[in-house]
């Protein structure tokens, strides 16, 4: 997205070289990275991260935020779900028919036109990009394991708590009761996809790492 | 730019909210903004600090990176430059003016508007499409941002790069990204960037206090 912050640390740039080997060993044409994990959980800064690596690389990468791709704009958010209720907060948030366009564009090689928030005006602007030299693509956010075309579908672990302070730090929303509740109900959401990634990370204390 | 890290520190905060106390003094409709400073200087963490202090007023800002704007593709500028010769063409006439003012006259207009988007991590040159009818304020931050025309607010940050030199010469692991081209540019940037500081109505110092001038 554009305008966000990124803080960078010890954490993703370890985590980020861990997928870096994996997708250098395993990577066929046309590759699909998913990295999902709750908010703030450091997607954004490890896909980050992992681009530049891919970069040193010699090999092109192009990373998109999901989201850009909820149905629903930033600004109008929270009343769509305040009416709709908690249960509303999940992956059919996502447009995933844009999605699969862009992941369709992207799979051909061709020129594509996907949303782009600026999350200072929160306005959704368009970005348009073209595939014909990209040969990764990284897909970051919450509920990316759900790309189907993912290849490396990576979860990143870390406990509520923590994001919630990290959440803090960057101030990037005031943590009230219905944002509160409505982080319970992405986690509640995101436990049950667990099981369809194939890769995970744990950013607890230990920095231990696994493979399924 | 995509893929840009900010590192937005208590100094850029506190400068922030003076800057955002005298612009709201001076404000009018279809407000423009620019902040410019050296490589390393701080202006893109300024813009985002103002633009987004600025809707706590009510006001949708939006910040512009200018540095997209260069008449040369980013993998193909350290070459041509060299090419050139650094000491003739790095500068301000390495900008795309023209599609600069269109842009800024897209947005005195409302209208909806196009303009370069460069992904640090692709390095390629995306297309990014806004609708300017509900955006008050621009912010345009760059090297060389002062010299845009119709600008109502002009700030200048006076660091310059060998008082950020640590930040030029390792990357994000701690390893030397320097050599001879890249410091000969920083110096002739740093020539061209300090040539349009009497242009400025703020200064902000070295050390990040704010001087109205």
């Amino acid at each position: 997205m554009k305008e966000d912050v990124l803080f960078i640390n010890k954490n993703h740039t370890i985590t980020a070289e861990v997928i870096l080997n994996k997708v250098l060993e395993e990577r066929t044409d046309k590759y699909i990275i998913a990295i999902s994990g709750e908010s703030e959980s450091g997607k954004s800064e490890i896909s980050h991260y992992l681009g530049i690596l891919l970069k040193k690389k010699g090999v092109k990468s192009k990373i998109i935020n999901m989201d850009s791709f909820y149905l629903v704009s930033p600004d109008e958010r929270r009343k769509w779900r305040q009416e709709k209720g908690i249960k509303s907060i999940g992956y059919n948030e996502y447009d995933w028919k844009t999605v699969d366009q862009v992941i369709g564009d992207y799979k051909s090689g061709s020129k594509s036109k996907m949303p782009f928030v600026d999350v200072i005006s929160n306005q959704i602007d368009t970005l348009e990009t073209d595939f014909k030299d990209i040969e990764i693509l990284i897909i970051n956010g919450l509920y990316s394991i759900k790309v189907k075309d993912a290849a490396l579908k990576v979860f990143i672990e870390v406990t509520f708590e923590d994001t919630t302070e990290v959440q803090k730090q960057k101030e990037i929303e005031e943590i009230d009761d219905w944002r509160m509740k409505e982080l319970k109900q992405e986690h509640k959401v995101i436990e049950s996809l667990k099981g369809e990634a194939n890769y995970f990370v744990d950013l607890g204390t230990s920095m231990k790492m696994y493979h399924l | 730019m995509l893929g840009d890290i900010l590192l937005i520190q208590e100094k850029h905060k506190k400068a922030g909210e003076t800057l955002i106390d005298k612009i709201l003094d001076s404000k009018k409709e279809k407000y423009i903004v620019a902040i410019s400073g050296e490589s390393g200087s701080g202006k893109t963490e300024l813009a985002h600090v103002i633009a987004k202090g600025m809707r706590k007023h009510g006001i949708f800002a939006k910040p512009m990176h200018i540095d997209n704007f260069y008449n040369t593709h980013p993998l193909k500028r350290r070459q041509w430059r060299s090419e050139q010769g650094i000491g003739n063409v790095v500068g301000y006439n390495e900008y795309l003016w023209d599609d600069i003012n269109r842009v800024i006259d897209d947005f005195k207009n409302g209208r909806i508007s196009e303009m370069p988007c460069v992904d640090l991590v692709t390095e390629q040159v995306d297309k990014l499409i806004t609708d300017f009818s509900e955006v008050d304020m621009l912010i345009v931050d760059g090297l060389y941002a002062i010299k845009t025309e119709h600008v109502d607010f002009r700030v200048f940050i006076d660091l310059t790069y060998m008082e950020t030199k640590e930040k030029h010469t390792k990357d994000a692991r701690g390893k030397e990204v320097m050599d001879e081209v890249r410091w000969a540019t920083l110096a002739q940037e740093h020539k061209m960037v300090r040539s349009l500081k009497p242009l400025a109505d703020i200064v902000i110092t070295k050390e990040y206090q704010v001087e109205i001038l």
